[in-house]
């Protein structure tokens, strides 16, 4: 079956593409353009014309919708396939699902957003070019959050986690992470979101985020998965090109917008980085079946193609590498076994499980980070190994302090000390803030107008605000329920994985009452 | 970090393994002579120098069938270099800079 | 002002002290002690003395960690200076303000 016309086209695909995009476009004759337009101006970046955005995709409706409905079509079948034959039975284990568990209640719902606010680009962009690319992509994430949460609820059916993954978003601590992220970006002008998420999010990070959870899922035998990656990242090439194309009008259209956006890549480098966080420890901790390290990750995809690729090309612009990098690289083999730990110690107050690394993951974690692994965190593990046979298992029993900014727990350390919590200081209308690291401070100081308005899940617990004053009130507040958190072994996805598995008969499974 | 030139500066495309798209990979083979191919679980990374072409016409001849090249969008999953040109017969992956 | 806006841009902090009425919010920065993943954070009284602080609060949060002597020598610090906190003292006597983080280092 071809997809391709068979009778020739009477324009070329550069013809038809301005015929249906640009020639559309009109001048207002009753209305000031700046009324038409009236979002473009107030962040200081300057345009000169409009028509020089380049879009190379050369889209127009029919193909767009043609190829987009293709691609949900292969999708649905191969989810039918994997739910009429089980196959959530085929994965390495039930705790690979964590991964998937924070990715639907962190990663989801920012694709409703991206949605929402290229929808407003689609709108209030001057220039017809990037209007419809902006359209485009709206489409696609609203695509995106719908075939994710349609790739998952079938896991929703056999496992706890799934069951409230958006009122969970806006409420629970560690989902305030993406969560402030974004929020972070949308409230910001057109051009600065343009950067922060069609630039810094889809183009500088995105495989960083992208390829450890497909990578992951194919590895673990999470088919449904891994084809929603490959069905996604098609639309994803497109994302990326919007991103490039949208720092490089901007660069190219006026000299003064250089240290604007050189301003913006700086900012929104670390704020996505620090979210990547998440992605860290996912990768090292949570895989059954491992893919590469964060370690290994980061080089290929942020140091080696970024810095080494893109970033010589936005030289030529007067462009540098972002601000703070060199405190993202040093943290590199660190960072993961910090978070993971952070991560293990809250699970009792979480959607998702955590546990001891076996003996194979120990293994794998030395060989893999042998400058750090060994010497600062087998330590812990061994120390919370006595715990355990002592009848105990390490949950924090209080609430732990929060960066301003990033909204993580403050467990990051010292660039260059390891051993060392970094604490940096900021005092703002008389009031103390305090953040992570080098490049959180950076952020706030830039702007302390918007970050003193941060929703910290901590801060707003001791309010409050959060259900009332015990765990379990704050639990139910965040619609957690028994079997969505805390240690793996002997949870209730545990134990129905040995269940399942140990039984011949499987006519029954996920009928049960 | 060195900083290389943009004809040789690595570009690249990842294409999703499968029957339609081994014959995309073959035909961006045979046009692309320095290219390097790479077989990772469910993806063909294709690597080049500074530049890398897919064009219609090598496209067809390997899948016997008709082809755009809007539909190369069920093919990519990824990129690394800047899309130069797009249009009824070939794109083109390049640096700017 | 730092933010490039629409129109005015002015919003109260979200977690100014008078949202804790006569409470602050007080961290607790377990030094060289990697056992805990971050500063501890507490909400307590301005009045609160040291004593009731370290037995109410800090105590059954640092007792979790097997190796937690609470009799141990320790070494204080509040804003860059050490300090030798009394049982009797007030958080609000000690000098400690909202969201304040204290240091705290066992001897060895």
């Amino acid at each position: 079956m071809t997809i391709a016309p068979k009778a020739p086209r009477k324009l070329t695909m550069k013809q038809r593409y301005e015929a249906l995009t640009r020639d559309l476009d009109w001048e207002p004759s009753y209305v000031d353009k700046n009324d038409v337009f009236p979002y473009t101006e107030f962040e200081g970046i300057k345009i000169h014309d409009w028509s020089k955005w380049e879009d190379p995709f050369r889209l127009t409706v029919d193909a767009y919708t043609k190829y987009q409905a293709e691609k949900d079509k292969r999708l649905y079948a191969v989810l039918d396939g994997f739910a009429q034959s089980q196959g959530h039975l085929s994965l390495t284990d039930a705790s690979y699902l964590n991964a998937m568990k924070l990715f639907l209640q962190g990663v989801t719902p920012l694709e409703y957003q991206a949605h929402r606010n290229f929808a407003y680009l689609a709108r209030h962009l001057n220039g017809p070019g990037p209007r419809f690319a902006a359209l485009c992509q709206s489409i696609d994430e609203l695509r995106h959050t719908q075939t994710e949460i349609h790739t998952l609820s079938n896991y929703n059916k056999y496992y706890g986690g799934f069951h409230n993954y958006l009122e969970q978003h806006d409420r629970v601590w560690y989902l305030s992470v993406p969560k402030s992220f974004f929020d972070d970006a949308v409230s910001a002008g057109p051009f600065e979101f343009l950067i922060a998420i069609g630039f810094s999010f889809e183009y500088l990070l995105t495989n960083l985020l992208f390829v450890p959870f497909m990578s992951g899922a194919s590895f673990n035998g999470d088919l449904p998965t891994m084809t929603f990656g490959f069905s996604a990242q098609s639309d994803e090439s497109r994302h990326m090109t919007l991103g490039l194309e949208a720092i490089k009008f901007l660069l190219e259209q006026d000299e003064a917008n250089v240290p604007i956006v050189q301003a913006w890549i700086d900012k929104w480098f670390w704020r996505g980085y620090r979210v990547t966080a998440l992605i860290a420890q996912m990768l090292d901790y949570m895989l059954p079946r491992k893919v590469m390290s964060w370690k290994e990750a980061f080089e290929l995809y942020f140091e080696e193609q970024m810095l080494g690729g893109l970033f010589q090309d936005l030289a030529f612009y007067g462009i540098t590498p972002p601000r703070h990098v060199d405190d993202a690289i040093g943290e590199k083999e660190v960072l993961s076994h910090q978070v993971y730990w952070t991560l293990y110690q809250f699970s009792h107050a979480a959607a998702f499980t955590t546990t001891f690394p076996d003996v194979d993951a120990m293994s794998w974690l030395s060989e893999n980070y042998p400058g750090t692994f060994d010497k600062i965190y087998k330590p812990l593990w061994d120390k919370e190994a006595k715990n355990l046979a002592a009848g105990g298992r390490h949950f924090a029993r209080g609430l732990p302090q929060l960066c301003q900014v990033c909204q993580i727990p403050m467990l990051f350390t010292e660039p260059g000390d390891p051993t060392t919590l970094c604490q940096r200081d900021s005092v703002y209308n008389g009031e103390k803030f305090q953040t992570c690291s080098n490049g959180c401070q950076w952020i706030f100081e830039r702007e302390p107008e918007k970050y003193v308005q941060a929703w910290l899940p901590v801060h707003q617990i001791y309010q409050g605000n959060c259900g009332g004053p015990t765990v379990p009130d704050v639990l139910a507040w965040y619609g957690i329920e028994e079997g969505d958190g805390g240690e793996y072994k002997g949870s209730v996805d545990n134990n129905n994985w040995n269940t399942w598995h140990n039984l011949a008969d499987h006519s029954h499974i996920g009928s049960e009452a | 970090m060195s900083s290389t030139a943009a004809p040789t500066r690595p570009v690249g495309v990842d294409i999703q393994e499968s029957e339609t798209n081994r014959s995309v990979v073959e035909a961006i083979e045979l046009t692309n002579v320095d290219c390097t191919v790479q077989h990772i679980p469910g993806i063909v990374r294709i690597t080049a120098p500074g530049r890398l072409v897919i064009t219609r016409e090598s496209v067809e001849a390997r899948l016997g069938r008709e082809w755009e090249t809007h539909e190369f969008q069920l093919a990519i999953v990824s990129y690394f270099g800047h899309i130069k040109e797009w249009d009824d017969d070939e794109i083109v992956i390049a640096w700017d800079h | 002002m730092a933010v490039k806006s629409i129109g005015m841009y002015e919003f109260p902090s979200a977690s100014r002290q008078e949202l804790y009425g006569d409470d602050q919010l007080v961290h607790l920065w377990f030094q060289e002690n990697p056992w805990f993943c971050a500063a501890a954070c507490f909400r307590a009284p301005k009045a609160m003395t040291w004593g009731d602080f370290w037995n109410a609060l800090v105590v059954p949060f640092a007792e979790e960690d097997p190796d937690f002597d609470p009799v141990a020598r320790r070494v204080w610090t509040l804003h860059g200076e050490t300090f030798e906190p009394r049982d009797d003292q007030t958080l609000e006597e000690i000098g400690v303000e909202h969201k304040d983080v204290i240091g705290m280092k066992v001897l060895v």
